[in-house]
Parts: C-alpha cells; structure tokens; sequence
C-alpha cells in the first residue's frame, strides 16, 4: 500500500526533471507551441484536402452540366451585314442571346432594350470582358441580312443580328428549345410570331449558363451575368 | 413589308395608350374613343392593333380573376 507522503513526492520529482533547465513557464510555452504546430498542420491539410475536392466537385457538376447544356450544336448562319458566321467564331466571348423577330409589337424591343441597357451597363466595368450580344431573328422569311441591319442600329452598337435559311435557323431554336409558331397571314401577309421570350447567357465554352426572362429586372440580369463571369472556371 | 423603325414603333405605342388611356377613363366606350381609336389603326400596322387589343382584353381578365376571383356564369351552381 502506498502511504499519503509516496503520492505527495511523486509528481514533484516528476515536475522537477523536466522542468530542470527551462522553468515551469517555458514547458508551457513548449507545449503550447508544438500543440499549435501540429494542430495547425491539421487544419491547413484539412482545408488544403477540402479545397481540391471542392474544386473536383465543381469540375465535376460542370462536366455534368457540359452533358445536358443547351446550345450544343453549331450553328452556322448569316449576319446582318450578310457574313456568315458560326459559333465557333463566337467561342471565347461571353454571349446574350435573345431570339425574336423584327415585326414584333412590343415584347422584343422591349428586351432588347433590357438587353442592350445590361450590356452597357457591364461594358463600364473594365474588369470585365466585353459580352457580346445576338439576335437570332426566329421569322427568317421576312428577316433577311438588310432587314435586321435596319433593326439592329436601334440598340446596343455591338448588336448582331443571325438569320439564316429556315432549316438553318430552326436547328438553332431546336438546340436552345426555343418554341417559335407564326400566326395566321392577313390580307397583307402580315404576321405574328408567338415564341419563347428567354434571354440566354452562354459561356465562352459556348454552353448554355444561365437565362433571364421577364420577371428578372436589369439590375438583377446584371448582377448575375457578374456573378458567372467571376465564379466562371474554365473547362 | 419592311417592320416599322423605332420611331414608327414610339408612335403606335403613344397611340395605343392614349387611346387606352382614353377607354379606361370612359367605361370602354368606344363611341367616347372614337378619334383616339383611328389614330391607333392609322400609326399601327393591323397585326398589331389586333395583338394590342387581344393583350388589353387578356390583362383585364387576369386583373379581374386576381381581383374579383372566378366567377362561375353558367351550369349548376350547386355540385349535383
């Protein structure tokens, strides 16, 4: 049996031998040091461990989002200054694209005018790289190359307007499932085509981002196109 | 038939809301508007007098049903 005075000793002379040269401060200091080193080493491997999987996971939703994107093809149609143009031409720059035609009452000025005003708006910022805007016309028939020159001039400076062949042109509404129905002719041969309003935000990639449609006001389409520029990884 | 250029579209637009403006002001109606309305059909191509008035009617019965609710006009009105 140990007595009271055995259990007393011991941990002094314990004490005494390891604290003979540097004082009971110091053996503080000492352990507080290497508990820091150690558990700092932890932490910076755990956040180093947690940072590339982040960013495997995000190459992984983006090559999973490459899969199903809209806008695979590659379309090949006539500008408004009658040059053709593919989307390989365009590959490298970040695009705006809305479809309509230049007959529409009101609804495609409108958002082209929505448009054009975000264009210039993230033209001011010049860390940013120019975004190209496109109209794709989705009444061809009545939309040729001096058609949409004239529509064109009314926006933003850099505006293109595509057309193209009608089967030409309904593969592109066919790759970005945009819905395009011409109404009825009147006397005139007048008519209205009812289509898919949508504002389309395609990556240099050329694979579809993101889209705006009428509830989203400026401001928001905006900082959103900001938002994908900066949280943009290239493939 | 070239589309109209943007101030040919600012001056079917103008007229078209004045002579909403106008309908609104007067219980729709037309009688009230008439001078109104043939400015409208003059600086407008005829497509778009009917797409404006088919949106005008349409916006008024969805502000209707948001408003009043539906309102059933005919069949039974108990579930028989």
């Amino acid at each position: 049996m140990f007595s009271g005075e055995d259990l007393e000793e011991c941990p002094l002379s314990f004490r005494w031998r390891w604290t003979a040269d540097s004082g009971p401060l110091g053996l503080l200091r000492t352990r507080v040091l290497v508990t820091l080193l150690f558990g700092g080493g932890l932490l910076a491997m755990w956040w180093f461990v947690d940072l590339e999987k982040q960013q495997r996971l995000r190459q992984q939703h983006m090559e999973q989002l490459q899969k199903v994107a809209l806008g695979q093809g590659n379309f090949s149609l006539l500008d408004h200054r009658g040059q053709r143009r593919t989307k390989q031409d365009f590959l490298g720059s970040w695009l705006l694209l809305y479809f309509g035609f230049t007959h529409c009452p009101d609804i495609c000025p409108d958002e082209l005018d929505r448009l054009s005003a975000v264009v210039s708006t993230l033209d001011q910022d010049t860390s940013l790289p120019p975004i190209q805007p496109l109209f794709i016309t989705v009444d061809p028939e009545r939309d040729d190359a001096s058609a949409l020159a004239r529509y064109v001039q009314d926006f933003h400076p850099r505006l293109i307007g595509l057309t193209g062949a009608l089967d030409e042109v309904k593969e592109v509404e066919r790759d970005y499932r945009v819905y395009a129905s011409p109404g009825p002719k009147d006397e005139d041969g007048d008519y209205i085509v009812d289509h898919t309003i949508l504002i389309y935000l395609i990556s240099p990639d050329g694979l579809f981002l993101d889209y705006y449609n009428r509830m989203n006001n400026q401001e928001q389409i905006t900082q959103s196109i900001r938002n994908h520029i900066k949280a943009y990884v290239r493939l | 038939m070239t589309a109209p250029n943007s101030s040919q579209r600012k001056a079917c637009w103008d007229a078209r809301d004045q002579l909403w403006k106008c309908l609104n002001d007067n219980d729709d109606k037309a009688a009230s508007c008439q001078n109104f309305q043939s400015e409208f059909e003059a600086k407008c191509p005829s497509q778009w007098v009917k797409y404006f008035i088919k949106r005008r009617n349409y916006l008024k019965y969805k502000e209707k049903m948001q408003t009043e609710g539906f309102t059933s006009t005919e069949g039974p009105q108990q579930p028989s």
